[in-house]
């Protein structure tokens, strides 16, 4: 049967539920979704082409703000693959500490993640609670790293400043904070009828689909992915016995729900890092050289991959990134916002995919 | 002055409309922004309302290097927003284009090249406080006796 | 339905919520202590090395400027990145920006820079822009020069004397000399 279409509804890229410039065209059949594209582009800056010819002191930074979100994972992926190329050994305390600001890093910006699905279905409460518990973790990132957001807390062996006891005791302490209000407010969105509504069954994506537009990260996860998450293969996270988040459902509600478990999880990684904390330097030294490698880490929205060549120096001779979002941003395209209700649920679908334009573009 | 001009003065003053528009830049000034809201830092205390809509916005928030794509927009959005108005360039990408302006970049910074820059918020991304100070200081400046000094 | 109903009653009735309520206060705006803003001069005396100048990522972010009264590091807020890495490359302590500093004495930690220049022998058209435009060795010694035209072609004397800024590369007219900048974060052993 050809689906005929009445109207094309374009959402963006100035829209007040986008953060950042993204354009989505809806096919539409009365109040009907048929079908959605997405338009990319408004973002390119071209930091791929600026990152050649510079050596790690410039090219990390420039990793960094490829996205202001998720800025640790960049540098921590990128730096690991210097060492990778270059051989370079870390000390265990700077390892464990690279944990804990990485998972600091993500539960912010899961809990941002998060915000910005409430706020779309304009559960303003909950929105504007989650927002409040995001800047208890932005202050921790802060004592630890001495910014809030763009840390630069990694370079090649080892990390920047040390973590003292005072400091880890302050750590514990707003995590525990955290930890009391995340349950909570993970409880008001389980179990809120209006939130049930408009998240439960909305956007549905299942396994195999999933599998078919390798979809990562949480909205991997929410539909039955659990191996999508590289976290499992990094000796620091081994150590650590971690075992990924995982739900069935694969809709709306799943998503938000991985990401508010996830969060809960990274408070205990934390805990087990500071815990195991063991003495000694934090940073070994050595110095960039030639080498060809291939990457990954776990970004909070899902793999990350970092393709880099240098020559003898340490300087990038080639490098790619392939970020996590363009994956989940095409499932979800395809696979979420497909015959959907009405367009309200285009933005919250969209929205709950955790979509990240400054990552996917570069 | 007018009891008019008065009262659209006290008004104004305590009625600032935000509309934030990213124009390339790394998200972190972007969340920055977002971070005010959040009750610690609460800015509609003073009377400031983020609508992210330009027709009815007083104060247009840029965050960003431009992109090509971004330099006609820019303007269009900036020719939408009812008078008066200013423009804030939030972080360094606006102001200088920060790490990205370099050899073989796309970008075209700064920002005034493309609209007014009324005020600059230097920092990679600036604290939430120095945004909320900056759209304190600026607003009573720009719109105070704007039929006034239009004359 | 009136699961939800409770639960909202149970959010709203609590008694940390009810004090809240009616005690709302903002949070004190306060920029806390171990924020890296700015770096400030701390009153040491610059000598010049320009490392924080060689180990800057951010074009334009810093300038080692010279004053009446001595040499002087310049911040440049706009360009400025506030990373903290001029503050932890200063071997004299010069530059302050929240904790660094005094997280850097207690770690003992710092950054070991070398310079290596490489002269791509296809591009070079001896043209001798870079030999004139170094900087370094400018005292009338020849023998403390990094670059000589000699035989032929560039050769580089004293690779230990570069300073890593640059001046050579910027001012080849085809990009033949370049300036590896290879930066280690290293700590000394705890005493």
């Amino acid at each position: 049967m050809k689906k005929t279409v009445d109207v094309s509804i374009p959402i963006g890229p100035m829209h007040p539920c986008w953060k950042e410039p993204i354009r989505l065209k809806c096919e539409t059949i009365g109040e009907r979704v048929l079908r959605t594209e997405v338009e990319l582009g408004y973002m390119k800056k071209g930091i791929e082409r600026i990152m050649r010819g510079r050596p790690w002191q410039e090219v990390m930074f420039l990793a960094e703000r490829i996205c202001g979100i998720c800025s640790v994972i960049h540098n921590m992926v990128f730096i690991e693959a210097m060492e990778g190329i270059s051989g370079i050994a870390v000390p265990p305390r700077a390892a464990y500490l690279r944990v804990v600001v990485n998972e600091l890093d993500r539960m912010e910006s899961h809990i941002l993640a998060n915000f910005s699905y409430c706020y779309t279905i304009e559960h303003e409460t909950l929105a504007m609670y989650l927002l409040n518990v995001r800047e208890i973790v932005l202050d921790q990132l802060e004592r630890i790293t001495g910014s809030r957001i763009n840390t630069a807390y990694m370079i090649p062996g080892g990390v920047r400043f040390d973590i003292t006891e005072e400091d880890a005791a302050a750590l514990l302490a707003g995590l525990a904070r955290v930890e009391e209000d995340v349950e909570r407010y993970t409880r008001m969105f389980a179990t809120s009828y209006l939130i049930a509504l408009r998240s439960r069954g909305v956007g549905t994506m299942t396994r195999e689909k999933a599998i078919e537009a390798h979809a990562v990260g949480p909205t991997g996860r929410a539909s039955n992915v659990p191996e999508c998450d590289l976290r499992l293969q990094h000796p620091t996270y081994q150590k650590l016995g971690f075992t990924p988040v995982c739900r069935t459902e694969g809709d709306n509600f799943a998503r938000n729900m991985v990401r508010f478990d996830e969060v809960m999880q990274s408070i205990s990684l934390i805990r087990q890092c500071i815990g195991q904390l063991p003495e000694g330097p934090i940073r070994g030294g050595g110095a960039c050289t030639a080498g060809e490698i291939t990457y990954q880490g776990e970004a909070p929205r899902g793999e990350l991959t970092y393709y880099i060549k240098s020559d003898e120096y340490g300087r990038i001779i080639d490098i790619t990134v392939r970020t996590p979002s363009i994956m989940n941003i095409e499932a979800c395209t395809h696979h979420m916002i497909n015959d959907v209700t009405s367009v309200a649920d285009v933005t919250s679908t969209f929205i709950s995919s955790d979509p990240c334009v400054a990552c996917t573009e570069r | 002055m007018s009891l008019l001009q008065k009262l659209k003065n006290r008004v104004r003053s305590k009625s600032i409309h935000v509309c934030f528009v990213d124009v390339g830049s790394c998200n972190g000034c972007d969340i920055e922004v977002l971070a005010c809201l959040a009750p610690r830092y609460d800015i509609e205390q003073y009377g400031i309302y983020v609508h992210n809509n330009p027709r009815e916005a007083d104060i247009l928030l840029v965050m960003g290097a431009v992109t090509p794509q971004w330099v006609d927009k820019l303007v269009a959005i900036w020719e939408k927003i009812p008078e008066p108005k200013a423009a804030i360039a939030i972080g360094n990408c606006p102001i200088s284009g920060c790490v990205y302006n370099r050899r073989d970049s796309y970008i075209d910074p700064p920002a005034a090249k493309h609209i007014p820059i009324a005020a600059q918020v230097p920092g990679c991304p600036p604290r939430p406080t120095e945004i909320l100070a900056a759209i304190l200081s600026l607003a009573p400046t720009i719109f105070e006796n704007y039929e006034e000094k239009k004359r | 339905m009136s699961e939800s109903i409770i639960w909202y009653l149970r959010e709203f009735l609590r008694t940390e919520w009810i004090r809240k309520f009616l005690l709302a206060k903002t949070d004190p705006l306060v920029t806390p202590p171990y924020f890296k803003d700015y770096p400030t001069l701390t009153g040491k005396e610059c000598t010049a090395c320009y490392q924080c100048m060689m180990i800057c990522p951010a074009p334009g972010a810093i300038a080692v400027l010279r004053h009446d009264d001595g040499w002087r590091p310049e911040i440049y807020p706009g360009h400025c990145i506030r990373c903290g890495l001029c503050v932890e490359a200063c071997p004299e302590d010069v530059l302050q920006s929240g904790r660094v500093l005094e997280a850097q004495h207690r770690d003992r930690t710092g950054f070991r820079a070398t310079f290596h220049l490489s002269i791509d022998r296809e591009i070079c058209m001896r043209c001798g822009n870079c030999c004139i435009s170094c900087p370094v060795g400018r005292e009338g010694e020849p023998d403390g020069a990094v670059l000589k035209i000699e035989k032929g072609g560039v050769q580089i004397l004293n690779s230990d004397l570069c300073t890593g800024c640059k001046t050579c590369e910027v001012n080849c007219p085809n990009r033949g000399i370049r300036v590896a900048r290879v930066v280690e974060g290293v700590q000394e052993a705890a005493a």
